[in-house]
């Protein structure tokens, strides 16, 4: 008896903020399905006949360009700023696993750039690389350009801005959770290594690598799920420009939803995001469950 | 034995890089304090030549989108969704944490999966679910509400493993002094699950905080946005004024700086549980 109502507590005490997400975020997800079918525009979006029109809004993504860059764009951004971020994540977290004074102080510090809010970001780097220049200005002065580069409007340059800014906001991120890794080495592997006559270069690739990768799995799986659903920061720095070429997923189906107001056309493309995102769940999903099963 | 970095050479190398990696905050707040001419002088000043405050206290009153008021917009916003995020959240982690409940894997994850959705993934269907409620428009309340789900489920991961992690005993011997669940509750499991509950609401706040996505297509009304929108409006105009954005920016990190501050030690703890445990 006494176990009943511990179940039903249990589940009572769950229960308002299931409820909460439920109909404030599952309910909308299934509701973006039906709307990718039907044909809402902002003439019936509060009222009026919404027909169905199968996939046609899909079709009619598909057909103009748009859609397949955008798919593109947030592939190689995501790919690029997934790999930056590790390894200078990885950098940060060795160099402040190394016992010195000011290790912890620093590495919190550094941490800053993750919290900030993704628009302020987007502000300092689009001043850094344009209007404000100093990007330029350092990189003539080292001499490693002899022409002024125009980040934000060339269609390269801007997508590494975007990159490097992304990248900037990932690091502290991979660092903790790298650093975390770090610590479970137990310290005396390394130390029979040097005895063994391994170098720093050996044991970095046989020690810390392999042993890092369970940190490492879910660091790339992460990694891809938040970089991928960039939105703010593409936004406020290029706006998708030039000419669509830092047009991400996700600004393009605000773009369809409420800039052009074609509201069943974002929530398709919105559809075909979340099956990128779905499938890469399940990827790791499998991931985490062979992971168990080796017992590692 | 290995080959140690004498330990003020790894500080001169650990300084050096954090600051050059915080680069970014220090070059918005100067030129936040530079006169329009000395921004775009070439070579750049490193320092600016003469501290200049008009920056500030021009967007303190009148204009069309001042600083306070986006300040306070951007406050009502994160302490809403802090309150609804923090009032929910506790109870279902409790429940989560301490009650032996089937299907309980199944719920984690399914909040687990929630707090990583995109939020630009439900905009569209959200917009449209909050317009047959009657809530877009000149007020707050769909902001907040669609902020608290990015806020809850960070919440419970979180604060499920700070109940999970205390003694069994501590329940039992005040269920034998005659304490209900409510009072156990009350009295001894939340002020212990306190530093938890503190990271929770830090997080919560920080995510309603730099919201742009919800509050710029749900808030009807200017003068009503979040300070990150007014950052947005002004990158819109076709010759920016430069130091007014970087005060804006400047002032509206100003929360994010203080909280870093004072609870930082808890924040690392918070980002490892929220993020990969589960």
């Amino acid at each position: 008896m006494l176990n009943r109502r511990q179940k039903m507590t249990g589940y009572l005490l769950v229960l308002p903020a299931l409820l909460y997400m439920l109909f404030f975020v599952a309910y909308p997800i299934i509701d973006n399905l039906r709307l990718g079918f039907l044909d809402v525009s902002v003439m019936n979006v509060s009222h009026g006949e919404q027909p169905f029109v199968g996939f046609v809004n899909y079709k009619d993504l598909f057909a103009e360009s748009v859609l397949v860059t955008s798919i593109f764009n947030t592939l190689i951004y995501t790919v690029a700023c997934i790999v930056l971020q590790f390894i200078i994540g990885l950098a940060f977290a060795m160099l402040f696993n190394r016992p010195f004074r000011l290790a912890q102080r620093l590495r919190g510090l550094v941490m800053i750039s993750w919290l900030l809010p993704a628009t302020i970001t987007a502000m300092m780097y689009k001043f850094m690389f344009g209007a404000g220049n100093i990007v330029n200005d350092v990189l003539s002065r080292l001499h490693l350009i002899r022409d002024q580069i125009d980040w934000l409007i060339a269609p390269i340059p801007a997508m590494i801005t975007l990159i490097i800014a992304n990248t900037w906001i990932g690091i502290p991120f991979n660092m903790m959770l790298l650093t975390t890794g770090l610590m479970t080495i137990p310290k005396d592997i390394y130390e029979s290594a040097s005895i063994d006559g391994a170098n720093a270069c050996n044991r970095f690739f046989r020690i810390t690598l392999p042993l890092l990768r369970p940190a490492i799995y879910s660091l790339l799986v992460l990694g891809f799920i938040y970089t991928f659903k960039v939105f703010e920061l593409v936004l406020i720095a290029t706006h998708g420009g030039p000419v669509n070429a830092t047009q991400m997923m996700s600004t393009y189906a605000y773009k369809l939803s409420f800039e052009l107001f074609k509201f069943s056309h974002g929530a398709a493309a919105a559809n075909i995001m979340f099956l990128i995102l779905l499938f890469v769940g399940v990827i790791y999903l499998r991931m985490v469950r062979k992971e168990e099963r080796s017992g590692l | 034995m290995r080959r140690r970095c004498p330990s003020w050479l790894l500080s001169l190398i650990g300084i050096v890089v954090t600051a050059a990696f915080l680069f970014p905050l220090y070059w918005m707040i100067i030129t936040s304090l530079k006169p329009e001419g000395e921004i775009f002088r070439s070579p750049v000043t490193w320092v600016p030549h003469s501290f200049y405050f008009e920056s500030y206290t021009e967007q303190l009153t009148g204009s069309s989108y001042n600083i306070l008021n986006g300040f306070r917009n951007s406050a009502i916003i994160a302490f809403g969704s802090l309150a609804i995020a923090t009032l929910l959240a506790i109870p279902a982690s409790y429940g989560l944490g301490r009650f032996r409940i089937p299907g309980k894997s199944m719920l984690l994850l399914l909040f687990l999966v929630t707090q990583m959705l995109p939020s630009s993934l439900i905009l569209t269907p959200l917009f449209i679910q909050f317009k047959h409620m009657g809530l877009i428009g000149p007020n707050y309340w769909s902001t907040i509400l669609a902020n608290a789900t990015i806020g809850i489920p960070f919440s419970v991961v979180t604060l499920r493993t700070y109940f999970a992690g205390l003694p069994k005993e501590l329940e039992e011997s005040a269920t034998i002094d005659g304490c209900g669940a409510i009072r156990t509750f009350l009295r001894i499991m939340l002020p212990l699950a306190l530093p938890g509950v503190a990271v929770a609401m830090v997080f919560s706040f920080l995510f309603a905080w730099g919201d742009l996505i919800y509050g710029m297509t749900f808030i009807s009304k200017e003068s009503m946005r979040p300070i990150t929108s007014g950052i947005y409006t002004f990158l819109g105009f076709q010759s920016t004024s430069w130091n007014n954005t970087m005060a804006f920016g400047t002032v509206s990190i100003i929360p994010v700086v203080l909280i870093f501050i004072f609870v930082q030690r808890y924040i690392v703890s918070g980002l490892t549980n929220g993020a990969v445990k589960g």
